[in-house]
């Protein structure tokens, strides 16, 4: 059986398991390992990718029932230098520790940021509570996210 | 749509499809929703297998339609979805936030309605016990025809049910109730609860309680309505309080379950605090 | 080392970590990012049971296995390995000791196969009897866990062990005997028990392996290639120089990875089959096996005058081992240092035992035994205070140790540190002010409290290339973990040395090959240690420069100074010439310049006698006063921190918003540690939890902002004076925590983690006050007979 999707803007055809879990798919046939296998229980948001928009952990998710559908990976969310103003914050900040987390924690930013305006440092956190990271006892992360919140209120 | 069949994966187009697959298909084959579930077997110490029937392809099953007198959810609604539909509605916070409040984002954009409520071994649902307070119905269809049966009577059938049957959708008369959802986890978010309640109330002028339905779950392997307490707050006035009191004298209606982090005793212990929030909520929320 | 302050200041910056960029956008290529069809794939087969004789095992239906290429078992890699005593197989050989113990291993084209191929393995248990618990352990008809315990090597001579007591390590310092007689004195006792932690670094144990021109190579997300290389070598039969290990960015250990365990898998079955091997733990895998920090039961008792003088102090601290003895056989030394630490003691005795049971072994996570034996002494401090009728704090300040104090093992205290970090505590809270009233109707509860750990130094090598670009070329097997040293503090200390930027200096990733020894990275030694390694190295280097340039310059050396990529003299900015030239004529007469140095701790004295079965016997300080204030709701017993403030003694900050990322990461995995992490034990002798669901880490609404202060000045050995900070952020919480919660609910507080059951227990007084039967309340019937 054959399962089409497009993943970052490219359209491919997989020929494996449609009961594979797309982290699976992601990282070991495509070769795109920005996408964590952490948890592989949906609890800790290192595999989040974007389905049609929308951030879903990649590791709950056979392929088969993505057919059709649009695929963004942490690959596809930076267009050569310019990163996303998230990603931004995090290195201008000294935010990043271990970075196995990271890659989850732009792809759920980078949506939250997009559809919510001004949001307080408690809606950040539970924004992030499908978030997990180990290493950095988080609030450098709400203060990068903070950053990013008032850089667009000023703009705005 | 797929081109080729995969003998372990199948995308039925229509509902009849779908019911024929999983009776000629038999006992590997089961019926799949968000996948949330079942992608987590091998976190269960068991493995992903057995025939997929997915049935994202299927149309119609996850639309959202809120009436005047009812509202009928489809049961590939995502809890995200179902919670930004019922947002505002005070009549049907109980559904709104065991929707919206729960897990984590992610999984809230994955898990259906109808997933959740037919896995028969999720003891923590929040989902259940929020139908259950609002007397939903549950529509099941199978070869032989639709039929439509109360949210008790599917939690007691569930088991057992056929195997060529699925659940399409899940209807919740609107009385002019107020309802609410309370839980306690043990982190302050993105856990199972360790034991949580729903509540519905309606009131007449004078505010005196005329209908409630309170129901429990976590506490117990499926979650169930509180009757004695029930009983006992029909017919006092909303204001007169004493909730934590009342409830704290049938918590001997349930049998706590033992788990990993949380034994039976303290998911008994939390229920009269349960009970209290959540009619200090409907104190405020009731008009 | 005299730390070198005419470089100090430029050594200090926020520098910002290079590595960065390639995480946040999914380049950066971790372990176990290698994979594909590149690399075979392995699985382990691990024991169902806790105690039990392999009857038979059979691999070769295995080996018919679609995409099988190679098997191993015990036989295959016979060598034994461990931490003092070499107790430890690869793969266990007619007796598994634990559930999830390995057994064989298999690699194939994907790991579908190699699972596959492990379901056909025939392997058949006879079950025996288990050992599970340490009263289990020492009970006298206890079942042996190694009933062949006298024949293992002993690699570290000088310890008392027998049965099941894998280690212990004692000391006694003056007359306890005579202080506990004694009738002006109160007589205080405490029972304390603790659970098991799982460091849970996101990127689990993993390797890839390989077998080229007649060495292994081992790529590993380790904290200490050569220890992966040492027990490489002996597992595999090969002499050391056999086996080269090299190690890219490693996506967290927190200690997890002090050890080597699965690496030496990939490495045998990679020669069997040919090909590269990639093993890397399943999350299920990790969360059952892993080295966890140890649970312990902790027995203490003190006399105390009606001033808090402690004139005698005593106790015996069980640390369950699990199966094997790994580092907690180490780690005996330390309570030593920290249980007995923190205050003056008249007289003590101290006995720590390493304790065999048949379940997981356990390994060194983040401030070790520290953070248990610091709860443990802070609630005692505190019960203490309470006996006396003296206010807490007050007892803090006056009896903690100060200048010329002696410690347990008579190592002398230089310096007041602790007394004046109190102060800066209460300078602290003061700013930010009392969070009591947001406890609103819950209980309310505020404790300080006081810790000391250990610069874990030891060898470390560096060797400084100058590149003729100007740029250096760091050479070290120094790994970075996420906690940024090798990015930010070696970079800072090598670029001040040289007088170039840190963008100049390249950090080559570690290789055992390219590099000296090193102890590894963890122990918050990586800039202490590492760092005073290139620091002598640098100094070979600049001294090399300077020779060259005084000539060129017609100036003594001593009158040169290196800064902004220039060789100028002093006092004289903009004179003299680039590095750049300088080098060009350096090379010119003589070839590349480069230097290399080295490092290992250096002597600190201490009383001779008194310590027995001791890897360390004095070793330098570091310090942390932590201040929690906390509400507790009654309905739940789950905890809210209002507040959590940090005074941590840093000897001197190089970087200080890596410092404040490692105090916020440690205060937070404290958090985990005190309320939410439990690990428990079933009657298989396997953990309940098993992944993310039901293991509870802090999440981002778990955590709130540590307010923090750094003290400088503290004598240091270090570069500059530096102390490493990585390591002691979580020494306080669970003491912070566990005394704010007694505070709050007027209850006795023993155990951790006090998740919100264990509180509501508390609260309701369902539990009996705890005690250790098994630990007698005759000190020195807890210690195995020397004579």
């Amino acid at each position: 059986m054959t399962t089409r999707l497009i993943i970052n803007g490219e359209e491919r055809s997989l020929t494996c398991d449609p009961r594979t879990p797309l982290v699976d798919v992601l990282r070991n046939e495509l070769r795109l390992t920005g996408t964590k296998n952490v948890c592989r229980e949906g609890y800790c948001g290192a595999c989040s990718v974007h389905v049609d928009d929308k951030p879903m952990s990649s590791c709950l998710l056979p392929v088969g029932t993505l057919e059709g559908r649009n695929i963004v990976t942490i690959e596809g969310i930076s267009q050569g230098d310019k990163l996303d103003a998230i990603q931004q914050a995090f290195i201008d900040l000294d935010v990043v520790q271990c970075g196995m987390c990271f890659p989850g924690m732009v792809m759920t930013l980078r949506a939250f940021l997009r559809d919510t305006q001004s949001p307080s440092r408690d809606a950040v956190k539970f924004a992030l509570v499908g978030n997990v990271c180990r290493c950095t006892g988080y609030e450098r992360i709400i203060d990068a996210v903070m950053s990013v919140v008032g850089a667009n209120e000023v703009t705005e | 749509m797929a081109t080729t069949q995969n003998p372990k994966f199948h995308s039925p187009a229509d509902l009849n499809q779908a019911l024929s697959l999983l009776q000629d298909l038999g006992e590997p084959a089961f019926p799949v929703a968000g996948a949330t579930w079942i992608m987590r077997a091998p976190a269960r110490g068991q493995k992903i297998d057995g025939t997929f029937v997915d049935l994202s392809a299927i149309p119609g099953l996850s639309d959202v339609d809120l009436a005047e007198d009812k509202v009928s959810i489809g049961a590939m609604a995502t809890q995200d979805v179902i919670a930004g539909a019922l947002a505002g509605h005070a009549d049907l916070a109980a559904l709104m936030m065991a929707t919206g409040y729960t897990a984590n984002p992610a999984i809230r954009r994955a898990a259906t309605i109808g997933g959740n409520i037919c896995t028969v071994d999720f003891a923590a649902s929040d989902i259940v016990p929020a139908l259950l307070a609002l007397d939903a119905d549950v529509e099941i269809v199978s070869p032989g025809g639709i039929s439509l049966m109360s949210m008790t009577d599917f939690l007691a059938a569930r088991p057992t049910l056929s195997r060529a049957s699925l659940v399409t959708k899940v209807v919740i008369p609107r009385r002019g109730q107020t309802s609410t959802h309370s839980r306690v986890t043990l982190r302050k978010a993105g856990d199972y609860p360790v034991a949580n309640l729903s509540a519905a109330i309606t009131v007449d002028a004078d505010r005196v309680i005329r209908s409630v339905a309170v129901a429990v779950g976590a506490v117990e392997p499926v979650a169930k309505r509180w009757t004695g307490f029930e009983k006992a707050l029909i017919g006092r006035k909303l204001e007169a309080g004493e909730f934590r009191e009342i409830a704290g004298n049938y918590t001997g209606e349930f049998e706590g379950r033992d788990d990993t982090g949380a034994p039976g005793w303290y998911r008994i212990r939390l229920l009269p605090a349960l009970a209290d929030r959540a009619f200090r909520f409907l104190q405020k929320r009731t008009a | 080392m005299m730390p070198d302050q005419s470089f100090a200041d430029k050594a200090v910056m926020d520098f910002p970590r290079r590595d960065a960029r390639d995480k946040v956008t999914g380049r950066t290529r971790f372990t176990v990012d290698i994979g594909g069809s590149e690399v075979l794939h392995a699985a382990l087969l691990r024991s169902k049971q806790a105690s039990a004789r392999i009857i038979k095992l059979d691999v070769e239906p295995a080996r018919k296995m679609p995409g099988v290429r190679a098997i191993a078992t015990g036989s295959d890699v016979p060598g034994r390995y461990g931490i003092g005593i070499a107790d430890y197989t690869l793969l266990a050989r007619d007796v598994v000791r634990y559930h999830g113990e390995p057994i064989a291993a298999i690699a194939a084209d994907t790991l579908e196969q190699a699972r596959a191929a492990l379901e056909a393995i025939v392997l058949e248990l006879e079950p025996l009897p288990a050992s599970l618990t340490m009263a289990d352990s020492l009970a006298e008809d206890a079942t042996l866990v190694h009933p062949d315990w006298q024949d293992y090597e002993v690699l570290l001579e000088g310890a008392a062990r027998g049965g099941n007591i894998a280690w212990e390590a004692t000391i006694e310092r003056g007359d306890a005997d005579a202080a506990f007689a004694r009738d002006d004195v109160i007589i205080v006792e405490g029972f304390y028990e603790v659970g098991r932690q799982s460091h849970v670094p996101f990127e689990p144990r993993a390797a890839v392996a390989s077998f080229e021109d007649g060495r292994y190579h081992i790529h590993a997300s380790t904290q200490v290639p050569w220890t992966v290389r040492t027990v490489a070598s002996r597992v595999l039969g090969v002499p050391e120089s056999h086996v080269r290990v090299t190690v890219p960015a490693v996506g967290g250990g927190f200690g997890l990875k002090f050890d080597a365990s699965i690496e030496p898998c990939a490495a045998v079955l990679a020669r069997m089959a040919g090909r590269p091997v990639s093993i890397a733990n399943s999350r299920r895998e990790e969360q059952m096996t892993c080295l966890s920090r140890e649970n312990a039961e902790i027995r203490i008792r003190s006399a105390v005058m009606s001033n808090g003088e402690i004139v005698g102090r005593e106790a015996t601290v069980l640390m369950d081992c699990g199966a094997y003895g790994g580092e907690q056989i180490f780690l005996s030394t330390m309570t030593t240092h920290t249980l007995g630490g923190n205050y003056r003691l008249g007289s003590v005795r101290l006995s720590s035992r390493a304790v065999y049971t048949n379940t997981p072994p356990n390994g060194a996570f983040r401030a070790c035994n520290g953070v248990y034996n610091t709860f443990a002494l802070e609630r005692h401090t505190d019960e203490i205070a309470d006996a006396i009728g003296m206010d807490r704090m007050e007892y803090r300040h006056r009896h903690v140790l100060g200048d010329q104090d002696i410690s347990a093992t008579g190592q002398v205290y230089d310096g007041d540190v602790l007394r004046p970090m109190l102060d800066r505590i209460e300078t602290l809270r003061a700013k930010s002010g009392s969070r009591k009233e947001r406890a609103g109707n819950r209980l309310y509860g505020e404790a300080t409290t006081v810790g000391t750990w250990f610069i874990f130094v030891g060898p470390s090598a560096a060797t400084v290339n100058l590149n003729h670009d100007g740029s250096a070329t760091l050479v070290t097997t120094g790994v970075e973990l996420g906690q940024g040293t090798m990015m930010q503090a070696l970079p800072q200390i090598v670029a001040a040395n040289l007088g170039i930027s840190p963008e100049d200096v390249i950090v080559k990733s570690a290789d055992t090959d390219a590099a000296g020894r090193d102890l590894g990275v963890g122990g918050g030694r990586t800039t202490v240690s590492i760092g005073a390694a290139s620091e002598a190295a640098c100094t070979v280097v600049r001294d090399k420069l300077l020779d060259v340039a005084s000539e060129m310059l017609q100036t003594p050396p001593k009158d040169l100074v290196l800064a902004k990529r220039r060789i100028e003299i002093k006092g004289r900015p903009g004179s003299g010439t680039t590095i750049r030239q300088v080098l060009a004529e350096a090379e010119s007469r003589s070839g590349p310049v480069s230097g290399s140095g080295s490092f290992t701790t250096p002597p600190f004295e201490c009383m001779p006698g008194c310590t027995a079965g001791h890897f360390i016997d004095a070793i330098e300080p570091v310090f942390a006063v932590h201040n929690c204030e906390l509400a507790i709701d009654p309905d739940t017993g789950k905890v809210d921190i209002l507040a959590y403030r940090v005074v941590q003694d840093v000897g001197r900050a190089l970087n200080p918003r890596a410092i404040h990322g490692q105090i916020q990461g440690g205060v937070v995995q404290g958090f985990g540690y005190a309320l939410h992490e439990e690990i428990t034990i079933n009657e298989s002798g396997a953990f309940d939890q098993t992944g993310f669901e039901n293991y509870l880490l802090p999440l981002a609404t778990d955590s709130i902002p540590v307010e923090f202060d750094l003290y400088e000045g503290a004598p240091a050995v270090g570069p500059f004076g530096t102390k490493g900070a990585g390591e002691i952020p979580i020494l306080n919480v669970a003491a912070a925590i566990g005394c704010a919660v007694a505070n709050a609910t007027g209850k006795q507080v023993s155990s951790m983690p006090l998740t919100p059951p264990r509180i509501a227990a508390l609260i309701d007084g369902l539990d009996p006050p705890l005690t250790h039967e098994h630990i007698s309340p005759v000190w020195r019937k807890n210690t195995i007979d020397r004579k």
